[in-house]
């Protein structure tokens, strides 16, 4: 299962960069020009280190979906189906790392797909995708 | 009180691995029912979407003339009733006139989702309520049901369903949403047992694989023909299970009526399902507000009630271990076999792999369900069916307080109940109280045509129900509740009337639901000062009162059965379900004021309707509201020729211990009553006069308390809405309710 | 006097005795319960640590569930 990894070791949290990977994120991706709708966050923190929010393709929110709008798909990353997708928000309420998010011009959430186009935007190579198994599905 | 049992206590349960994708199939011979249909009528409409919750036009019907019409949604009738239940009670007061009988044509059966109805981000948001002239208890009964049907119905472009007439030929009436066609069809072929024939409807009318969660169907079922406890099972498409999934709109014999008028089911067909279809003014509070509730739930509900393991069925042995669980017909509070069917047997036996919201965004998903249940008696023995439940109502009534603690067997009961369309709540009271009529003697093998119905005696249980949809035997005597029988064994001479009157656990008609309130006073007042009947959907005080002592006074007793009725009737209005509002609570809910009350909950609920309709609304407009819908329904119940103070009765089964065994089964709480509060020294008294004394008091108190409640609700002692209240509410608008209150002193 | 009060039902105090301890005495099962001690609220994380002074006032109140 693709997995999107960081290094904190290497990520300054935007004191040099600009944020790259958040920005390549909304807008290669979401095709968004805002920052906060992409499907990572890294966060300053006083201390002078960072904080990152990725998704790590965990699944829960596969579970709780009533709509089976969000499946696996071929490298195991967790993809939505806007299709079926009835806008409800549990896979919100359900995610633990806080990273399903949603936009509110448009009904229905987003989440990262392991796609890696963030990790070839970070200039100090923080980023990457790892292929790990995918963990057992896990009863909420 | 019982010894409590807990998980740790017995050895672990299995987790049964079963395959929650198989089943046995019935779709041999769809396409020849299909071609069996015979259209009768066909009318089209224009499908059209909620604007702020409403779609302003409700869909009226009559199977008997034919006739379909739409009706426009007035804004009196949106300021006075909301929708819902209150839609529903006004649709009935037109349709029916003092004389109506449940079986008339004229009697409608109304289906009416809220203007919250449909929301997909608030968990608990997709409740349909059903009203009708009940054959139980005739006045009006309103059932608050799950499943898809209603946020179709209102996504297709009506608030509301009325039905009325009666068809010479079962029908079917097919509502397809998308394509604004309205189909009513002779339907000869199918089976009307609910699992079969809504899995063959949700296919026949799906237009392909996907569209099935598109279709929802209400049925009812063999039962429901022959007794006057029929229920309306709404159906909705379970997507990971691969079947259809039934919640039921129980109480009050509604399927009765169904079948009755020779409807089949009703099929709707609605459209594609987004996050914002009702139209809310303002969608973003409700998408924060919604997960702002899944984050509470995801964190709170595993340490708080796993309802989203077990459902409601999480507080059997809670109810078990306060004394409270109905054991025997209401004679005891516990059994020492209650870890049988407790809360972490289901755990085990319903799958927890599947998602278990009776309509989208319910991330409460209690409506669980066990699979590979193979069926051992009865026409679908050897079948193998995914039972919806247990719940705690069925675990309960179908359960301990008819002594049947073996939980395959439960889920059989469950199961026929559901698909024979009977009520899980009031068979399993009607048949604790065959049962303890069978323990005393006042029914025997001769009477019942060979039943044995001794205490858990699940075989004969089953036999008595399969009689019910046969409509033979013992079964159909059963069939016509508890008020029915009591008055037929008097008339026969079987035994004591006083006695039969005393256990029979049923008030205006309708049979107790599964809580004991004999050790609550304002309970009691929960169960018979409801408008309906007793259901515990209106007040649920046994915690606040019995165990919190949070009511000490009949004034604070009243008080909560002034608020709790009207809070209550609030959920019915707009379509919500209880459950979400206090099965979960938030972390800081113990630092509030009012904690029983949940209020951060009353405020989701608030900021929703206010970002729904546009209209800021307040607590006190919310319980004005409900007012007036409340005091609508007691003034019906008067034209009724009910809804009096003698109709609030309740049986001494309900209040205090009936039979010696009781009596000694509490004896230390009961003396202590005899020594504080009516100041006598038992020592001194034989058991009779104990007895006797006890009730005396007890009664002597429900009185007391009846009057407390009446006067904060406005009513005359009597129970009869004054003028005042009438006038405070706005509802003198109405000359003909001016008339029936001024009739009856009030 | 060794005694604290419960939702107004006396019970007998023990040195050393604990919210859980009272639960247990009591057989309050239910998970949906706000408890105070004189008037302070004891948080759930608590029950098994905090202890309840001689003559304290208790009071379990059990939210609604279910139904
Ligand atoms: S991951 Fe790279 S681009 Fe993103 S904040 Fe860290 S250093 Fe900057
Ligand atoms: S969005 Fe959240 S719940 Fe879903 S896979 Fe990613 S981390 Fe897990
Ligand atoms: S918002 Fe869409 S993807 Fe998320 S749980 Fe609801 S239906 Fe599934
Ligand atoms: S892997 Fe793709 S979707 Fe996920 S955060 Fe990076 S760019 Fe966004």
């Amino acid at each position: 299962m693709r997995q999107l990894r960081i290094d904190m070791g290497k990520c300054d949290a935007g004191r040099t960069c600009q944020h790259e990977c958040e920005e390549a994120c909304a807008i290669k991706v979401f095709k968004l020009d805002s920052p906060e709708h992409a499907a990572l966050h890294i966060r300053e923190l006083a201390d002078g280190t960072g904080q990152a929010i990725l998704c790590d393709q965990c699944g829960d929110c596969v579970v709780v979906c009533p709509a089976d709008a969000l499946r696996r798909n071929k490298m195991g990353a967790v993809v939505l189906d806007k299709e079926l997708c009835v806008g409800c928000y549990t896979c919100i309420g359900f995610c633990e790392k806080g990273i399903f998010e949603r936009n509110p011009e448009w009904l229905v959430p987003f989440k990262c797909i392991s796609c890696g186009i963030c990790v070839k935007a970070c200039p100090h190579a923080a980023l990457e995708i790892v292929d790990v198994p995918q963990p057992e599905y896990r009863i909420i | 009180m019982s010894s409590h049992t807990t998980e740790t206590d017995y050895p672990k349960f299995q987790r049964c691995e079963v395959d929650f994708t198989q089943r046995t199939e019935y779709l041999d011979g769809l396409e020849a029912m299909k071609a069996a249909h015979k259209v009768l009528k066909e009318w089209t409409f224009k499908p059209s979407l909620p604007q702020q919750g409403y779609t302003n036009r409700t869909l009226y019907l009559n199977v008997g003339t034919l006739e379909v019409k739409e009706k426009a949604v007035t804004q009196q009738m949106k300021d006075m009733f909301i929708g819902g239940r209150g839609f529903g009670m006004w649709y009935l007061w037109n349709a029916i006139t003092p004389k109506t009988k449940w079986n008339d044509p004229e009697n409608e059966i109304i289906i009416t989702p809220g203007p919250i109805s449909g929301i997909t981000q608030y968990p608990g948001s997709g409740k349909s309520l059903v009203v009708a002239l009940s054959p139980e208890t005739e006045i009006p009964i309103d059932s608050n049901v799950g499943g898809y049907f209603g946020p179709l119905l209102k996504f297709s472009g009506y608030d509301s369903l009325e039905i009325q007439g009666k068809a010479e030929q079962d029908l079917i009436v097919f509502i397809d949403g998308q394509k604004g066609l309205l189909r009513i069809e002779e339907a000869p072929a199918e089976p009307l047992d609910s699992h079969v024939l809504a899995e063959i409807l949700t296919r026949m009318y799906a237009e392909n694989d996907a569209d099935r969660v598109n279709i929802s169907v209400v049925s009812s079922g063999a039962a429901a023909e022959h007794s006057l406890i029929g229920m309306l099972n709404f159906s909705w498409f379970d997507k990971r299970r691969g079947c259809i999934r039934l919640k039921q709109a129980g109480r009050g014999g509604i399927g009765t009526i169904f079948r009755n008028k020779k409807i089949k089911a009703l099929v709707i067909r609605g459209p594609e399902v987004k996050g914002d279809m009702n139209h809310p003014v303002d969608q973003e509070t409700i998408a924060k507000t919604g997960i702002k509730l899944h984050q509470e739930l995801r964190s709170n509900d595993p340490v708080q009630c796993l309802m989203r393991r077990n459902g409601t069925a999480h507080i059997i042995e809670i109810m078990d271990a306060y004394d409270l669980l109905p054991t025997h017909n209401f004679q005891y509070g516990s059994h020492p076999e209650v870890h049988k069917i407790a809360s972490y047997v289901w755990d085990q036996r319903c799958t927890q792999r599947t998602t278990d919201g009776c309509w989208y965004g319910c991330s409460m998903a209690c409506a669980k369900g066990a699979d590979g249940v193979v069926l051992q008696t009865g026409p679908y023995k050897g079948h193998r069916v995914t039972v919806d439940g247990p719940e705690y109502e069925n675990a309960a009534g179908l359960g301990s307080n008819c002594g049947v603690f073996d939980p395959e067997f439960l889920l059989e009961l469950n199961f026929y109940c559901d698909t024979y369309g009977i009520c899980t709540i009031t068979y399993g009271t009607l048949c604790a109280f065959v049962m303890e009529c069978y323990q005393r003697g006042i029914l025997n093998k001769e009477r019942t045509g060979g039943l044995e119905m001794t205490w858990g005696n699940a075989l004969d249980d089953l036999a008595m129900m399969h009689q019910m949809a046969q409509g033979e035997g013992f079964g159909k005597i059963a069939g016509l509740g508890v008020k029915r029988m009591k008055a037929l064994f008097i008339a026969n001479g079987w035994g004591d009337a006083a006695l039969i009157n005393d256990i029979g656990m049923e008030n205006k008609g309708l049979e107790y639901s599964q809580y004991m309130s004999k050790e609550s006073l304002a309970q009691q007042g929960g169960y018979a000062l409801t408008n309906k009947g007793p259901q515990h959907d209106e007040a649920w005080l046994i915690f606040m009162d019995m165990v919190n002592k949070q009511l000490p006074t009949f004034e604070d007793k009243a008080e909560a059965l002034y608020y709790f009725p009207l809070w209550r009737t609030w959920f019915g209005l707009y379509g919500w379900c209880k459950l979400p509002w206090n099965d979960v609570a938030p972390s800081d809910n113990a630092k509030t004021a009012e904690p029983t009350k949940i209020p951060e909950h009353v405020q989701n609920y608030l900021d929703i309707v206010s970002a729904m309709t546009g209209k800021k609304i307040t607590s006190e407009d919310m319980l004005r509201q409900s007012a007036r819908v409340y005091n609508f329904q007691r003034i019906f119940n008067i034209r009724m020729g009910k809804g009096l103070r003698l109709h609030d009765h309740a049986p001494y089964r309900s209040q205090g211990p009936v039979t010696k065994e009781e009596y000694e089964s509490r004896i230390e709480r009961y003396e202590k009553e005899l020594r504080d509060q009516v100041g006598v020294d038992p020592t001194t008294m034989s058991l009779e006069e104990k007895m006797a004394a006890t009730r005396k008091y007890r009664i002597d108190r429900y009185e007391k308390l009846v009057d407390a409640v009446y006067t904060r609700r406005g009513w005359t002692l009597d129970g009869v809405p004054t003028q005042a209240r009438i006038q405070e509410l706005g509802l003198d608008i109405f000359p003909e309710l001016v008339e029936i209150v001024k009739a009856h002193g009030g | 006097m060794n005694t604290i009060l419960v939702n107004g039902d006396p019970l007998e105090w023990k040195d050393g005795m604990t919210v859980r301890d009272v639960l247990t005495l009591k057989r309050f099962t239910f998970p949906m319960l706000v408890i105070t001690v004189n008037d302070n609220i004891i948080d759930r994380k608590r029950y098994d640590t905090a202890l309840i002074p001689n003559d304290a006032s208790v009071k379990v109140v059990h939210l609604m569930s279910g139904g």
